[in-house]
Parts: C-alpha cells; structure tokens; sequence
C-alpha cells in the first residue's frame, strides 16, 4: 500500500518536473526565439518522455490532456482561449493521444518481459542450486548409508577398531549434512516468497560468543585469535543468519586454506558500518577462481576432490545473506599469504538510544 | 541403589530416535520411561511422576506443547522440549509455554546430556529454595550473597549496578533454565518487552560478562541463545 502511493507521488512529479521544463522551452520558444510552430513538437516529446518514464497508462494520456490544454490555450492563435475548432488544434491533441497510448504500452509489455525474464532467471538459479545440492548429498550418503549397512549386515565379523574407524565416518558426514541442511534453511528463510528480512538488535559480543562456541565445538583443534571492539556494539542483524555467514567463512578457511595454522577474526567500526573481517594464513585463493567464488552454485563445474565439496554453496549463502541485510562481502588475497573475506552491516539507529550512565554502583 | 536414579519421560514417536536416546540415558545412569503418543505421555505422566521429561513436539496424536500447557497447570517438573525447528519464534515460544530448555534436532550426545543434567540441577536448585535468610547461590567458583545484593567470583566481590545485579539474581533462581528476553525485562525492568528494552538488556548483558572477567567464546557461568535469551549454567 505505502510502495503503491510512493510510485504515485514519484510518477506524478516526474510528470509535472517534465511538463515544467516543456513549458519553460515552449515560452523561450515563443518569446524569444519566435519559432511557435514547433511548440507542438516540442510538447509532442514531453508526451513521450512521460509515457516512457512513468509507470502505466494514467500520467502519459494525463501529459498528453495536459499538453492539449497548453499548446491550445497558450500557444496557439486565439491565445488564451480554448479553441478545438480550428482543425490544427484538434490534429495536434489527437496525435499526442496516440502517441502516449503506444508508448505507454510499448513500455509496459517491456516491463513486463523483463519481469518474466527475472523470474525465469531465479528459477534457473534454484534449479542449478537444487541440482548441485542434490550431488553433493550424495558423497556422505555413501559414506553413511555403506558404513552403516556394512556394521549390521557383518556385525561379528568386523574388528572393533574397523567398526568404530566407520561410526566415526558416519559421524563427520552426518555433520557435514547438518552443515549443508543449515545452509538450505537460510536461503529458504531469505528467499521464502519474497518475505523480508527481520532484523533485530544484537550486541557483537554476543554474536561472537555464540559464533566462537559453535565453531570450536566443532574444530576443537583449530586457533582463533579474535579482536573485537571493547566498548559494547549493538547491529540490527538477523543473527541466526548472520552467525551461518561467519561460521560459513571460518568452515572454507578450514577446509581449503591448505597449510593454515589461525583463522583471525576482527571487527572494527568505520563511520555507519561494522566491517568484519575474517582471514587466516593458508594458501590463498586461485586468481581465476576470486572472481566468481561468491557464486558458486550457479556454475556447472562439479569436483570430484571428496574434501573440496561444499566449496560453492556455503559462500554463496553468505553472499545471498549478506546482500539482503544490504550490506556488502569481498574476498581477496593477502600480500602476506592467506585470504581475508570482508562484510560490512551498517549500525545505523543500533547506538542511539539508551543512556548508559543512568544507573549507579551499588 | 535402583530407586534413587532418576526417573525420565521420554516422548518421542520416532522409533530410531527414541532407541538413541533411552540408551544414551541409560548408560549415563538414567530411568527411562518411555512413551511414545500422547495417550501414553499422559499416563505415564501421572502414574510415574518423573522427575524430567523430554518431550517431541510432533507425536501422532497431539500436539506436543499442549502437553507441556498441561503439565505446567500445577507442576514444575522440568521439561526439555526436542524439536525440528531452528526458529527463535518457535523456541521462544516454548519457553514462554514454561519449557525449561530445547533441543533442536538434529543434536549430539553430549548436547542432550548437557541439557539433562542442567535441567535437573535447576530442579534440586528452586526445591532448596536460596532465597531463604541467609540464602545463597553458588555456581562454580561464583557465589551469589541475596541478603546483601552481592556477587563474588573466588571470594572477590564483583562490582555490579542495581540492573546487573537483577539480572543476574533472577537467572540465578532459574539457574539451568534458559530464561526468554521478554521474561528477564518483564521481572526486571517491568515493563514490555521491545525492541529498545531487548538492546538495553543486551547492553546490560554485555557489561556483567565483562565484570565477569568472560571474553567471547568463554563458555562459563552465562550461556547465550542468540534471539532468544539466556541461561545460568554449570
């Protein structure tokens, strides 16, 4: 409703800023270079120019009505006086009114077109994420599903030690599945119908602290040396998702930052935004794949390297994440050796409100 | 010895998950009764008087938090809700349904473990009641002193504002149990939970863990759910 008046109001002074400065040149026109026969033409554009702007049909045929008038009544002999008598006139209005009705629909039919062109897009998009996703199901599948088979069909004939080196294959890819299935929950809760994101307050602090439990649950083996600002931080954030992003960072430093011995973790203000900046001292990033490593899903190169899966998706959530809290993600890397991702989220109206001091020591 | 362990409902229709779990309770010294429909927990519920209960939401018969509304009419049994959705709505409205903790599903041994054994010390916790005169609450090396509105970390005071201290007095009452944003506001600013009292909570949050001595990470004392709230925990 409010989207629908905003257009309104935008398209209304789009149409009257292009009827204003038609006017302008019509009166130059007129007074001081005498040339009055090409007001109509002149008129004749802005007639267009709106049709071609503005959305729809009403502001183009409200132009053209509007331009009638003018040139009738200000431009034309008898000045000052509305007079369709004389056919000229009436020629003039009539050809406006065609003009806006055709342009108006050319115009609509294209904005259309590249609606269906959109979504026939996004849905190329969900197809490829869909196709890959499915692929990459299949490797801890394997995995989980052979072990376990192999464990109950020759229970008595397997070894201890064969037996739990394979629960313990079950348990790393069932982790990994848990990983992929977050993954898909986030984007689900992005991209469900267009519902947009709900963001909260969250302290840093916080975020961090929940980030670096979870991680370390996980890699228990892995150092991270965090650096985040003292004073307390508080950024509207969808956190849930915010924490998949960081988390999603820190698993790709893990698995393909070969050699890397600490992921680093740092966050600093700069003016509105709260940029966080994840890097560790691995390998780095191939050149030819820098480019493209936030859409990852939408490319057809599959790996077949069992450690490398998961390459695509968990980054290009980030990004897809990072987007819809309007913010921004780079990758580079670094002069040092190493890749350092960077994403900002603007704190903006997180700070403003409470007064800290009101409360005293006991 | 039998008849001193203690007793645990678990409802779960999901036969492959129920089998993990009553194992995993069994080995670590648990009684497990189980249930796995509605009818059943209900039966169950009243004949064994169980002194914890893990409940599945989505049983067959019944939705699973109409049970938890039940039982919480006149009881406090402990209650750890085991659900499929990762959703802060969701898990913050279980907790107002007066559930002590949640799990998500999918979840490891030892998260559960955590949870059982945190849940049942909440309940030996409230039942010795420490707001008794000369009540006090200790956690580790973190001790509570409620007649003097002080804290103590290995017997240095902690200095902290009337708000922090609130704070911190009222999770320790329900220590093991994870207490929503708008629970903590409501007791202790009273007034409506919104977005202006969350931040000021937060804010709040962040300066007791400072004083605390905990950095990001740190996993002592103060267990945050990210959306959702927080918990006191050994």
């Amino acid at each position: 409703m409010k989207n629908e008046a905003l257009k309104h109001v935008k398209n209304a002074l789009l149409m009257l800023i292009i009827l204003g400065v038609t006017f302008f040149i019509s009166i130059i026109l007129q007074d001081i270079l005498t040339v009055q026969e090409h007001i109509t033409t002149v008129f004749v554009f802005a007639v267009f120019l709106v049709s071609l702007i503005t959305d729809g049909y009403l502001y183009g045929i409200l132009t053209a009505f509007l331009g009638v008038i003018a040139v009738n009544f200000a431009f034309t002999f008898p000045y000052f006086a509305i007079n369709f008598i004389i056919p000229e006139n009436f020629i003039s209005a009539l050809v406006m009114i065609v003009i806006s009705l055709m342009t108006s629909a050319l115009t609509t039919k294209l904005k259309k077109w590249q609606e269906i062109k959109v979504e026939g897009e996004r849905e190329k998009m969900r197809a490829n994420l869909l196709r890959a996703v499915s692929h990459d199901l299949r490797t801890p599948l394997t995995t989980i599903y052979g072990s376990s088979s192999a464990i109950v069909d020759s229970y008595d004939s397997l070894s201890d030690d064969v037996k739990k080196k394979m629960v313990i294959g079950i348990k790393e890819d069932s982790q990994w599945l848990i990983g992929m299935v977050e993954n898909l929950l986030s984007i689900t809760r992005i991209d469900g119908g267009g519902v947009k994101l709900i963001k909260s307050p969250m302290s840093l602090e916080e975020l961090a602290d929940s980030v670096i439990l979870k991680f370390k649950k996980r890699y228990p083996e892995i150092n991270l040396i965090i650096d985040i600002p003292d004073s307390v931080v508080i950024i509207p954030m969808d956190a849930m998702l915010i924490e998949q992003v960081i988390l999603n960072i820190f698993e790709n430093a893990v698995y393909h930052a070969d050699g890397m011995t600490h992921i680093s973790f740092r966050v600093y203000l700069e003016k509105e935004n709260a940029i966080f900046e994840i890097s560790d001292n691995g390998c780095g990033i191939e050149k030819s794949r820098l480019d493209r490593i936030f859409d990852g899903y939408f490319s057809a190169e599959q790996r077949s390297d069992a450690k490398r899966r998961n390459a695509g998706i968990g980054l290009s959530v980030c990004s897809t994440i990072i987007n819809a809290h309007g913010g921004s993600i780079s990758a580079e890397n670094l002069a040092a050796g190493g890749a350092v991702f960077r994403f900002s989220l603007s704190v903006a109206d997180g700070n403003d409100i409470i007064d800290y001091n009101e409360e005293n020591n006991i | 010895m039998n008849n001193n362990r203690y007793k645990i409902l678990l409802v779960e229709d999901e036969a492959n998950i129920r089998t993990f779990i009553s194992a995993l309770l069994e080995v670590n010294g648990y009684q497990v009764i189980l249930a796995n429909n509605y009818a059943q927990a209900r039966t169950m519920y009243f004949s064994y008087v169980p002194d914890l209960i893990i409940l599945d939401l989505g049983l067959p018969d019944g939705d699973g938090s109409l049970l938890l509304s039940e039982i919480r009419v006149n009881d406090a049994t402990p209650v750890i809700v085991l659900s499929a959705r990762s959703d802060e709505s969701e898990k913050v409205r279980l907790l107002d349904l007066g559930a002590n903790d949640f799990v998500t599903k999918p979840f490891g041994s030892a998260e559960l473990l955590a949870r059982v054994r945190s849940s049942l010390r909440s309940y030996r916790h409230s039942s010795d009641d420490g707001r008794l005169p000369g009540g006090k609450f200790v956690l580790m090396d973190l001790v509570i002193d409620y007649d003097a509105r002080r804290l103590f970390i290995n017997d240095e005071e902690i200095k902290l504002t009337q708000t922090e201290y609130n704070i911190m007095a009222l999770l320790s009452e329900h220590c093991g149990k994870m207490m929503t944003y708008s629970a903590i506001i409501k007791a202790v600013w009273r007034e409506y939970p919104d977005e202006g009292n969350i931040k000021r909570l937060q804010v709040n949050m962040a300066n007791i863990r400072k004083k605390l001595g905990l950095r990001p990470g740190d996993n002592k004392y103060i267990v945050n759910e990210l959306g959702v709230g927080y918990r006191l925990q050994d």
